[in-house]
């Protein structure tokens, strides 16, 4: 709300500054999210008095003027408007001045004339509408003087919130100054000079449906003349942010802004007998509105009709076939009540939000209805002549009493810690408008609203009774009492406190174990990623799992159909994601294009889906790499990363959680993966619970292709984790130290290329029974001694046992089993 | 052999043998010496060997002077692996010298993303007055992202969350981290503490302040006698760790339909220090939060008896946070992940 402080003045006197009174009414809960001060755009704009108006001797359509702007001899100026006159006063931008948009003035040549400044119009200086004629300043105006000083302006940006309808006017600003600064607030005029017959010989008004439309007050004027308003007139509409229109729109707009109601004005002519209907659409109706759309109507649609048809979208936007133009003779006004979210609705439907809408949908007092139409009939007969007809077409003139609100001052200082009492509470009400008195009996509190409104009863003598002007329909409970006592006597004021109640009792944090995961991975080089969720159906697709998942104990699994967004901002960000692998790419792939090679990120985040149980997400921990993880440096050569770095890590979280090694099993069909360097990953738990699964591997070059990913190749994992949903770290149990020596024995296997080393390792794991604590590959070779698709692998066998140290012929028997066991499982030969 | 001739040799012995000593060049070299001269089946011992054939009387003082002798040389010997080992490890160690104002060999270090990062920041400031964290959804309904908090459909304040529905029945993405507050007051009885952070979505074009994706931390406390000055006191104890003990912080007026009374929470410009500058739109102040006391409506509609129970709720923007712990200027970048940025959050 666009609040220029010379039209607030009108309603209340105010002594402050502007930047005081912003900050005060930002206290009081108005915030001034701006302060625009107009004109001072305008330099070495001045009053100029025109001497003589003559023909520009080379050109017809110019003028030659002489204009004095002081003591200093007048200014020869070229000007092409034709509205001007000797003797009239204008404002003259002189050579340098600035005008708004930037727009400097110079001293020019014009057809062989020098023209030393330019006269101005309202629109070049942005005070009124007019873009024709200079703008006509009053025969009183003193030359001479800076414009700025004369029609310069403070306009405070308010932000008004939503509950506070009645703040969007400069009415309500006004009465909020009040509550500031104590000084009373002025009603403008709205008794009106009537004649010219009863507005019943005019206009006859059918509301069809009253609860849509509880109260239509109608006016009727004759004979107006349409033209300009009055340049006062257009300089605060334009300074409260409205274009100025002709004088009978303008004097709608006017009453809008200035006491919140919106009013609609009619041009008679286009009002089939003066009747009008106010009803929903019937299907097929059509209508072309005031931005000359033509729009289907349906029938949640309330318009404003006579006979023929609708003329008007009730309280968004009227039709241009009956909009007051130049030839309007007779003018409809219509000041209404709509049902508030009838017209939200209405408003969106059309995608027709407007300043007038705005205000109705968040609620308007009956009485408005009354009041504006009478404000607006004075100021048609103020600014565009006629006559206004005796009386107003009223649907509903009942006008509610004030409402009143039974409170508890003890209740509202327990919400507030203060102890104002009654007394103080009864005079900050009165501040803002509401009285309070004490009740006769028992009262009925409203504690909260709603469908089925919760109250207690208080007992007399600890209740008060507020009376509540009829524009604050924001105050309905209790509550809402305690906050207009606490804001009128200023937030600031609250003193803080420290809560001395007990607090609830100890609760782990579910982000426990996603921290220590995210240190780790940060100590071993990766950087931490957050992207975003919404992804784009393409993406979806490409990074769309075939492999099926097996969440970790206790994490939900990736399952269900995709979740999109109905209303997506763009096609980039239409669905939610099901893979972290996915967004990560992304990241690597803006990373790679601004030249950094060497990408290694994680993001420990939700894939989300329809899960079966009803659920929607699901939390991974993704890793993509690429480029070097130990970039080259001088004492050091680069490597490049592939799937063993990712496995490295896989196997660091397993680790950090608690679990027994990591095992692998190839992944050949994942269209994501390439086929050749891809696994699915397995850790579990002492207790055989699944501690971390997913895959790792490659990213497939055909998905890299087809993405036009400029990377050769690129690591992943996606992985589910026991507890990352909102686990705590792990609390290591630990034993001392075996006391008895271990015994390690070395073991080269060589089989057949198709058999995986995981299941050499489970056979030597399982066959070396409890003897056997450790069985780590140190080598793999194929070469000219082996067969061609054969190859090596060696093993450092470790055996101990807690309570002795092992014979050798212990351990020679749990190698011999191990032996034995390869050979006839794997059909591998011990080599050497 | 006699005593005088003895004596000789063995005199001759030890003058040759430190001559040898002192022209020995490195330790083996001297080992060598004192194993030809002192071993056992050394030159002294050689020339001992001769003792049988003195007098009795004599033999006594053949064996001071071979201990004499014996002495000498192990002392000249002693003293001079000393010396010759002191120049061999002055010789390998200025061998090994290496160029020390080199760069080490670099250890990779990742970085921790500014956003759960500056979550935990603010965990650990509530953490400290018993608040702990709940999580909750991200797809959530109408129900518990408005019509429990107190907003109907068509509620003119339902402009304050422009929403992105999603393709199931009554869901949306949630446009703040307040359904969490109803999520938690429906399961669990006061006393309530909870910090609730997490995502959310608004339908909003991306700008440099202002993103469809973004982080919201919610705090909910609820008991017998919270009041609007806890409130306070416990936002000023969080700016103050946030941003500095001597913080000046203002409480004004807000609006939520989901507290009543609403507040806005001001902390002084951190750019300016209070006095009025660009960033703050010359009004000296930079609003954190937004809060207020828990509406009736809502510890209603959450099965908690608002005659008995109130409480207070505050949410804030994590980026906004982190905009001003770390003066990033624009809040795309934290979904961007470019690593320049994010790898200056070590």
């Amino acid at each position: 709300m666009k609040v220029p402080l010379s039209w607030l003045r009108e309603y209340v006197d105010v002594d402050l500054e502007p930047e005081a009174l912003a900050a005060r009414l930002t206290l009081l809960g108005m915030e001034v999210q701006g302060i625009e001060r107009r004109g001072s755009e305008w330099r070495d704009v001045v009053v100029g008095e025109l001497l003589t108006v003559e023909k520009h001797p080379r050109a017809d359509r110019l003028s030659l003027t002489t204009v004095r702007t002081g003591d200093g001899p007048a200014l020869e100026i070229v000007c092409g408007a034709t509205n001007i006159a000797p003797g009239q006063r204008v404002p003259v931008a002189l050579p340098g001045a600035v005008l708004p948009g930037d727009r400097r003035i110079e001293r020019t040549e014009k057809m062989g004339v020098v023209s030393n400044g330019m006269l101005c119009s309202g629109d070049e200086l942005g005070l009124t509408g007019d873009a024709d004629g200079i703008l006509i300043l009053s025969p009183t105006t003193p030359v001479g003087v800076s414009l700025a000083d004369l029609y310069g302006d403070v306009v405070l940006d308010v932000d008004v919130k939503p509950n506070r309808g009645d703040a969007l006017s400069i009415i309500g600003i006004a009465r909020e100054v009040s509550a500031v600064t104590g000084a009373p607030v002025r009603w403008p005029a709205t008794d009106v000079e009537e004649g010219g017959g009863a507005v019943a010989d005019h206009l006859a008004v059918d509301v069809a449906d009253t609860r849509l439309c509880p109260r239509f007050v109608g006016r009727w004027a004759s004979g107006v003349t349409i033209r300009p308003s009055p340049d006062w007139v257009q300089m605060r509409l334009l300074a409260a942010g409205m274009r100025p229109v002709s004088n009978v729109v303008d004097a709608s707009n006017y009453v809008m802004l200035e006491l919140g109601k919106p009013i609609h004005t009619f041009d008679a002519a286009a009002v089939s007998g003066g009747r009008i209907v106010v009803r929903p659409a019937r299907a097929g109706e059509r209508l072309e509105t005031l931005d000359h759309v033509v729009r289907e109507l349906d029938p949640s649609t309330l318009v404003i009709a006579d006979p023929s048809g609708p003329i008007g979208i009730a309280g968004v936007m009227g039709g241009a076939g009956s909009e007051i133009g130049e030839t309007s003779r007779n003018v409809v006004i219509e000041s209404a009540i709509f049902d508030p979210v009838s017209i939200r609705r209405t408003a969106f439907r059309y995608a027709l939000r407007s300043e007038a809408s705005l205000r109705f949908e968040k609620g308007q007092e009956l009485r408005l209805a009354r009041i504006g139409a009478d404000r607006t009939a004075r100021l048609v007969h103020e600014w565009a002549g006629g006559e206004v007809a005796r009386g107003r077409v009223d649907t509903n003139p009942m006008e509610p009493e004030e409402r009143t609100v039974a409170f508890r001052p003890g209740r509202v200082d327990r919400l507030l810690g203060t102890s104002l009492g009654p007394g103080e509470q009864h005079a900050l009400l009165a501040r803002v408008g509401i009285t309070t008195a004490a009740p006769g009996g028992p009262v009925t509190v409203p504690v909260a609203g709603g469908a089925a409104p919760t109250t207690v009863t208080a007992p007399a003598s600890e209740a008060l009774v507020a009376t509540i002007p009829t524009w604050r329909r924001d105050l309905e409970i209790e509550a809402d009492i305690a906050e207009e006592v606490a804001r009128v006597r200023g937030y600031e004021l609250t003193a803080p406190t420290l809560p001395a109640t007990v607090p609830p009792g100890w609760q782990p944090s579910p982000l426990g174990l996603r921290d220590r995961l995210r240190g780790t991975l940060v100590g071993a080089g990766l950087t931490e990623a957050v992207t975003y969720a919404l992804v784009s159906r393409r993406d979806l697709e490409a990074f769309g799992w075939t492999v099926a998942d097996r969440p970790a104990a206790g994490e939900a699994a990736r399952r269900g159909a995709p979740i999109g967004v109905m209303n997506p901002l763009s096609l980039d960000h239409a669905v939610l994601r099901q893979s972290l692998v996915g967004s990560l790419t992304g990241v690597v792939s803006t990373n790679t294009r601004r030249g950094n090679a060497d990408v290694a990120v994680f993001e420990i985040g939700k894939g989300y889906g329809r899960l079966d149980d009803g659920g929607t997400e699901w939390w991974r921990l993704g890793i993509a790499l690429t480029g070097e993880l130990e970039p080259a440096s001088w004492n050091r050569a680069g490597r490049a990363v592939d799937v063993d770095d990712a496995k490295g890590l896989v196997e660091l979280l397993a680790s950090e959680l608690g679990a027994g090694p990591a095992t692998y099993e190839p992944l050949r069909d994942e269209p994501i993966l390439h086929p050749g360097r891809s696994a699915t990953v397995l850790a579990t738990f002492a207790d055989g619970s699944a501690a971390v699964t997913g895959v790792v591997g490659e990213l497939h070059p055909r998905l890299l292709a087809a993405l036009d990913l400029r990377f050769e190749r690129l690591v992943v994992a996606e992985l589910s984790i026991a507890g990352l949903g909102g686990g705590s770290p792990r609390v290591p149990r630990v034993e001392a130290p075996p006391r008895f020596p271990a015994v390690e024995r070395d073991l080269a296997a060589v089989v057949p290329d198709a058999v995986a080393a995981g299941a050499v390792e489970a056979v030597i794991r399982e066959a070396g029974g409890a003897l056997l604590t450790d069985a780590r590959l140190f080598d793999v070779y194929r070469g000219k001694s082996l067969d061609a698709d054969a190859r090596s692998l060696a093993y450092r066998l470790r055996f101990g046992a807690s309570d002795r140290t092992l014979t050798e012929p212990e351990v020679d028997a749990a190698v011999a089993a191990i032996v034995v066991a390869l050979g006839d499982r794997l059909g591998a030969r011990i080599r050497g | 052999m006699d005593l005088a001739q003895i004596q000789h040799d063995l005199d001759a012995l030890g003058a040759e043998t430190r001559a040898a000593v002192d022209t020995a060049t490195d330790v083996a070299a001297l080992d060598a010496l004192e194993l030809d001269v002192l071993g056992k089946k050394g030159r002294l011992t050689a020339i001992l060997r001769g003792i049988g054939a003195l007098p009795v009387e004599d033999r006594p003082k053949v064996g001071a002077i071979a201990n004499e002798v014996r002495r000498s040389i192990e002392g000249s010997i002693a003293d001079r692996r000393a010396e010759l080992s002191d120049r061999e490890l002055d010789a390998r160690l200025a061998a090994e010298r290496v160029d020390v104002t080199t760069p080490g060999r670099s250890i990779r270090r990742g970085a921790l993303h500014p956003i759960p990062e500056t979550i935990n920041a603010i965990a650990e400031v509530f953490g400290r007055f018993g608040f702990v964290v709940v999580e909750s959804p991200e797809v959530e309904d109408d129900v518990r992202n408005f019509q429990m908090l107190n907003i109907p459909p068509d509620h003119p304040a339902r402009d304050l969350w422009d929403t992105l529905y999603v393709d199931i029945p009554g869901g949306l993405l949630r446009t703040h981290t307040s359904p969490g507050q109803v999520r938690v007051m429906t399961t669990q009885a006061p006393p309530i503490r909870v910090l609730s952070p997490g995502r959310c979505y608004r339908y909003e074009n991306v700008a440099a302040d202002r993103n469809f994706e973004f982080f919201q931390v919610e705090g909910l406390m609820v008991d017998e006698g919270t009041t609007l000055a806890d409130l306070r006191g416990l936002l000023d104890e969080f700016a103050h760790a946030m941003f500095g003990a001597g913080k000046k912080t203002r409480f004004r007026p807000g609006y939520y339909p989901f507290t009543e009374p609403s507040v806005a929470f001001d902390v002084e410009c951190l750019v300016c220090g209070g006095v009025g500058c660009p960033a703050c739109k010359r009004t000296g102040w930079m609003t954190i939060l937004g809060a207020g006391m828990v509406h009736p409506a809502v510890l209603r509609n959450s099965g908690i008896d608002p005659e008995r129970y109130q409480g207070f709720a505050f949410g804030m923007g994590v980026e906004r946070i982190a905009n001003l712990r770390h003066g990033v200027p624009d809040l795309r970048l934290y979904l961007e992940d470019d690593l320049r940025f994010l790898e200056q959050f070590r």
